[in-house]
């Protein structure tokens, strides 16, 4: 088992509870739909399990480590077999692409020889080879996500989060996206991603958790519900 | 955290330093001006200090001799002073001469006559004594004689020095103290813009795995760098106004113990580049907190 959350619950300081008692768990290489109404909560669902923040109770396991009781240096260590991609991109708007997937290397503090090699390997495998020195901001929103994507996959992570990565996206733009995920996938990293689009869901026909008002409902394979 | 890193590190660094620049620029004068004061303190500290010493270490007092003294007094006074014990040699100076040797220290030539041709001095003995233990003890001697007016020696002077040393460094402490403060607030709202400039770039980090070293470096080099510049102005500034102060003692009011510049430029340069390398990093410290909560 890669990721398992016991009894997660999640309460904001305004009482808001936005998970209450999640308990459910993926496999290594599994592709996990989480899907639900805005506000059901998918992405404080994701953002505990990068642990971009900590569950009121329960706790979650990942690779047999409750990341809940980890020390900075293992948090980092985390972090660094796990990739993340959001609906925003969240791109830094003054460089080029090239910068911008490089950076995640040059956080981790790897080499400039391998970051020079990587870095167009990964931008081949994302469908922009030869595009590094555009700015990001000149890019499409579906090649600007194709950024964030190869930015988030390029240390190779075990797990990749994504949060409504085809949000803003057009359908035709979405599909083709879904398509790079379906690859990041075959090639054995395990996919967890929020979403609220029922035609992307239906079409993939994979592992689909519902939330509704923080309580999961629904876990079946491929179907739609809210 | 690899050193290596560093050749990411500082061209960050100065590219947020150049981003901001007014901001830069804000907080490098006010630890310019922050500095340049303490400086300045610290320089007339240290001198009051040494002069008070160099006072301490005087073993000379001055006995003056009361106006209706018959003349014939004052060799019967001289061998009586020359009879404590304790006391090495005796020297007579007249009131004519105590005004030249006055108007000498301050460089004034014709002392009388900017007193308007009336002298106010005593005539005066100055004892030596053997050494400054004695001291003490010769001038309470010496009260006892009927034709003495006043008694002068260092260690009276010495402790309203002193006292003017402690009132000059709690002054300066709290000068310092305040100056500190504005110094560290401006160095952290400079740094708050380009931590705020670069938000997004800092949680990518985070989500990445960088180490909270590897966030940090940057921000710190800049505090660093600010703290630095300032610390070189403010030292350039104090140095040369204290240069042209010499002078102007030297002048004007030479029996003060002024401190040559080869004798401070080293503790003052210690003094200002560590006081403005610990503003920067105190200023780097605090706007970087809740970003690096892993």
């Amino acid at each position: 088992m890669l990721i398992q959350t016991v009894d997660l619950c999640k309460t904001y300081k305004n009482g808001l509870e936005a998970l209450h008692n999640i308990n459910l768990s993926i496999e290594p290489g599994e592709f996990v739909f989480l899907t639900g109404e805005s506000g059901a909560g998918k992405s404080t669902l994701i953002k505990l399990l990068f642990r971009e923040q900590q569950p009121t109770s329960g706790f979650i396991m990942i690779s047999g480590k409750n990341i809940n009781r980890l020390g900075r240096k293992d948090v980092v260590r985390l972090r660094r077999n796990t990739g993340v991609v959001f609906q925003d991109f969240r791109l830094m708007e003054n460089s080029n692409v090239f910068d911008n997937v490089a950076f995640a290397l040059k956080a981790v503090e790897r080499p400039w020889e391998e970051i020079k090699t990587r870095v167009p390997e990964v931008l081949e495998w994302v469908g922009l080879a030869g595009r590094e020195k555009e700015n990001v901001m000149h890019l499409s929103g579906g090649e600007q996500q194709r950024v964030a994507v190869a930015r988030a996959i390029i240390n190779d992570p075990l797990i990749l989060f994504a949060d409504e990565p085809t949000g803003d996206l057009d359908p035709n733009t979405s599909a083709e996206l879904m398509k790079l995920f379906e690859q990041i996938n075959a090639a054995g990293t395990t996919v967890v991603m929020a979403t609220h689009d029922q035609d992307i869901v239906e079409k993939m026909q994979k592992r689909v958790i519902t939330l509704r008002k923080g309580r999961l409902v629904n876990d079946a394979i491929g179907g739609f519900s809210l | 955290m690899k050193m290596k890193s560093f050749r990411y590190i500082f061209p960050q660094t100065f590219k947020s330093m150049l981003a901001n620049g007014w901001m830069t620029f804000a907080a490098v004068m006010t630890i310019t001006i922050s500095l340049f004061l303490c400086t300045l303190f610290w320089l007339l500290v240290i001198n009051v200090d040494a002069n008070a010493t160099a006072l301490e270490e005087d073993v000379r007092i001055s006995a003056y001799i009361k106006e209706d003294t018959q003349d014939y007094s004052y060799d019967r006074l001289y061998y009586d002073i020359l009879a404590i014990e304790g006391v090495e040699a005796v020297e007579y100076i007249s009131r004519e001469d105590g005004l030249k040797n006055i108007a000498g220290r301050f460089g004034n030539t014709d002392l009388l006559a900017a007193m308007g041709g009336v002298n106010p001095l005593p005539d005066c003995y100055s004892i030596t004594a053997e050494s400054k233990d004695h001291v003490a003890s010769i001038a309470k001697k010496l009260e006892s004689f009927t034709e003495i007016d006043d008694i002068r020696y260092g260690e009276e002077t010495v402790d309203r020095l002193f006292a003017l040393t402690d009132t000059l460094r709690i002054g300066g402490l709290i000068l310092m103290l305040l100056m500190a403060l504005a110094a560290v607030v401006l160095i952290s709202m400079s740094i708050r813009l380009t931590v705020m400039a670069r938000k997004k770039e800092i949680m990518v980090m985070k989500w990445t795995g960088a180490t909270n070293a590897f966030i940090r470096w940057p921000f710190i080099l800049e505090g660093l760098f600010l703290g630095l510049m300032g610390a070189v102005l403010a030292l350039g500034l104090a140095l040369v106004c204290y240069h042209y102060a010499l002078g102007y003692i030297a002048q004007y009011v030479s029996f003060l113990v002024v401190l040559p510049l080869s004798a401070v430029w080293q503790t003052t340069v210690l003094f200002a580049l560590g006081a403005g390398l610990l503003l920067g990093m105190l200023g780097s410290f605090f706007p970087l907190a809740r970003f690096l909560d892993v």
